[in-house]
């Protein structure tokens, strides 16, 4: 007895871009209702501005659309083939060389760590040099791409190694001049782009997925990207011990932003961004020609599919950047200013928790590694699980950094010390695919979204309260949002170990 | 427990959808008798040329495997074509096809391979549904018993043993699937290497199908 139904040949054309596109909406809807309702209740904004928010809104639906089929054609393919390419040849030599390039280039060619570098030249006098820790952050990360790989190889379990870097971390802390420790934490987020997340993270699923072992495969397709974000915290310390720093000159530019023209603040960006995201593009890129010709030798099919990849990912960054840059950050800054310039600040701490909730759910990598954490496990763990605890952990971040505003005596370590404590300790209770999930979920976390609209409201709020640096407290901002998702995501796989144990195995059959 | 007896036929439905239906699937399977099923992800591709040359014709697509008696199986597949309405356009396939012998499982007692039909196949497919990373112990079990060759594939599911949420959600453990084509001759010998060091007869160990394969090619 055989049934058949096959109704399978008349698919709606546009179904997959549709859906995409259906599912960054949903995910972009968010920030853009609270943004509207804080609008109409707590922090009017005036006329053009709201304008240039709706737009840039639309720009960033579009381009997160675009960004993330590039990412799943182009990028993660390639990330993917690089991997599996770089474990057959079976030479640990080989392994660690390639994982030394490939970190350097990714690092180098990061628009994120740039703009830090600047920050830190201006901040320090110059005592380090911008281009300095650009190669020096760079030089600490591929050393550390190079030992996630080659953990990978040998079996070394992550909680282990990630034991080892933070207690060295917290070593090189203590020597760490006090504002520079902050910075030092940030980098972990600028350096783990909107680009190298996405790659970093199909690399490992690319090394792991050949082990024979497939348990040990599917958990060490995570952690990379943590193990990648402490070589930039470790490289930062480093050469703030080594370098004189002297008095830090903690005087950051801030003006409260005035939108006038509707189109300005984002043409006023395009050029920027698009070289900006070429820049960024262009390693991987490269790597990729050079490999086609080497070693992968695509069918002409497969290779062109690639390379369209690219090219949605270069449209797409440069549009969702655009929209950021262009509508959200001046929205961000003036809601921070307007909630924080109240008579109680209950309003601006549940606000930064909301305003967290719902920009972790529209960071790019966090839809690729919330979609990678389900293929990965074939839906074991699902994509709503991970997203829920990593907008719970935004959102206590952003909740505790207004707290840390609020009250001048709580300093950034008073949160990092116990909370780096707490998930490292954590790491060797939960089942190990969860702690590589989370470890990573840190670097994913702070994303574009976070480091325009998220720190804009930081810096808002920031200015509007006396005691607060505007400097300072914008940047602990992001160290908190790398933090608080490896807590939660942790607590979630705690949640997995305890309900997925077979039940009524021996009393019925 | 239903008393099923050897001459009940066994069918395995296949049901094909869209990314994120094949959970919701199955719970409306068990509400229907079925007692478990695996799910695996796979891609398919949409003949369009526009899309092709946008180099975005391929779409994630979930593939749930169940077994059940043939009656159940017919009445859950009507039942789930009637939710999930099949007949539309872009709602996903399903079918069933017939299974020799089933292990694992007291819901459907069935431990000799019965020979039916006239014509007595050549070969067989043994289908073994194990834990996650216990895949390469049933390849060896079987390699024992004079298996050449397996494939694995990464899916998830659950049997009756294992339903507990997370946040509303139901948790399906991981799987993996074990697909060994043998002769005839043999099958009996591997799927018995493979229940003994499995021990696939005491609940909650994993699950082993056999079925009947018209034609091979590749194999030498």
């Amino acid at each position: 007895m055989t049934f058949f139904y096959y109704n399978y040949t008349g698919c709606e054309p546009m179904n997959l871009l549709f859906d995409k596109f259906k599912e960054v909406s949903l995910s972009v809807l968010p920030i853009t209702i609270i943004v509207l309702m804080l609008n109409f209740t707590l922090t009017p904004l005036d006329g053009t501005m709201l304008l240039t928010f709706i737009i840039g809104a639309f720009l960033i639906v579009v381009g997160l659309t675009l960004f993330l089929i590039g990412i799943d054609i182009g990028i993660a393919p390639l990330g993917k083939l690089l991997g599996a390419t770089i474990s057959t040849t079976g030479k640990v030599s080989i392994v660690a060389v390639s994982g030394l390039v490939l970190g350097f280039l990714i690092s180098i060619a990061e628009p994120g760590l740039m703009v830090l570098a600047n920050q830190v030249d201006a901040v320090t006098d110059g005592g380090i040099r911008g281009t300095t820790l650009l190669v020096v952050v760079s030089l600490g990360l591929a050393v550390m791409v190079a030992v996630g790989m080659l953990r990978i190889v040998y079996n070394i379990p992550l909680y282990k190694v990630l034991t080892v870097l933070y207690g060295v971390t917290f070593i090189l802390a203590i020597f760490t001049p006090s504002q520079l420790l902050t910075i030092a934490f940030d980098t972990s987020g600028a350096t783990t782009g909107i680009l190298a997340v996405p790659f970093i993270l199909a690399l490992s699923v690319g090394v792991s997925a050949l082990k024979k072992d497939s348990k040990a495969g599917e958990k060490d397709s995570f952690g990379l990207v943590s193990i990648a974000s402490v070589g930039a915290i470790m490289s930062v310390m480093v050469l703030s011990i080594f370098s004189d720093t002297g008095e830090l000159s903690s005087t950051l530019q801030f003006e409260l932003p005035v939108t006038e023209s509707l189109i300005g603040p984002f043409s006023s960006h395009l050029s920027g961004i698009a070289g900006e995201s070429i820049m960024s593009l262009a390693p991987l890129l490269i790597i990729f020609l050079l490999l086609q010709k080497v070693s992968f030798k695509l069918e002409k099919k497969a290779f062109s599919r690639l390379l369209k990849g690219f090219i949605y990912s270069f449209l797409g960054l440069v549009l969702f950047m655009v929209g950021v840059n262009g509508g959200f950050m001046n929205v961000g800054t003036i809601i921070g200013y307007s909630l924080a310039s109240r008579d109680s600040y209950y309003f601006l701490i549940l606000m930064g928790f909301i305003l967290g909730v719902v920009t972790m759910l529209a960071e790019p990598a966090v839809y690729v590694l919330t979609h990678q954490v389900e293929d990965v496990t074939s839906g074991y763990v699902k994509r709503r699980a991970v997203l829920t605890a990593l907008a719970l952990g935004g959102g206590l971040a952003i909740g505790l950094s207004m707290i840390r505003i609020i009250l001048p005596g709580i300093q950034l370590w008073h949160y990092l010390i116990p909370g780096y404590a707490l998930s490292i300790g954590l790491s060797y209770v939960v089942p190990k695919l969860f702690v590589g999930i989370a470890f990573d979920a840190g670097g994913v976390a702070t994303g574009p979204m976070t480091a325009t609209f998220i720190l804009a409201f930081t810096q808002g709020a920031a200015e509007a309260i006396p005691w607060a640096d505007v400097l300072l407290d914008g940047f602990g901002m992001i160290a908190m949002v790398a933090l608080m998702p490896i807590l939660t995501l942790q607590i979630l796989g705690l949640f997995f170990s305890i309900n997925s144990r077979k039940e009524g195995v021996d009393s019925d059959g | 427990m239903d008393n099923k007896n050897c001459f009940d036929e066994i069918n395995l439905m296949t049901v094909i959808v869209n990314i994120g239906m094949a959970s919701k699937i199955m719970k409306h399977a068990k509400k229907h008798g079925v007692k478990g099923g695996t799910i695996l992800l796979g891609t398919g591709t949409i003949r369009n040329q526009l899309l092709e040359f946008l180099g975005i014709n391929e779409a994630r697509k979930e593939i749930v495997l169940m077994a059940a008696d043939s009656n159940t199986c017919e009445i859950a597949l009507e039942e789930l074509d009637k939710k999930f309405n099949f007949k539309k356009p872009n709602h996903g396939i399903a079918f069933s096809t017939s299974i020799k012998g089933i292990f694992g499982t007291k819901a459907m007692k069935c431990t000799e391979i019965e020979e039916r039909g006239e014509k007595v196949a050549e070969y067989n497919l043994i289908l073994s549904i194990v834990d996650k990373g216990k895949g390469e112990m049933v390849v060896d079990a079987a390699n024992k018993a004079g298996s050449r060759g397996a494939t694995i594939i990464n899916g998830r599911g659950s049997g009756i043993h294992e339903t507990s949420k997370v946040f509303g959600m139901e948790i399906e453990p991981e799987k993996e699937i074990v697909l060994i084509i043998s002769q005839s001759e043999f099958t009996e010998g591997i799927v018995s290497s493979i229940s003994k060091d499995m021990k696939i007869d005491e609940p909650g160990n994993g699950i082993i199908f056999v079925q009947d394969i018209d034609s091979t090619y590749g194999l030498y």
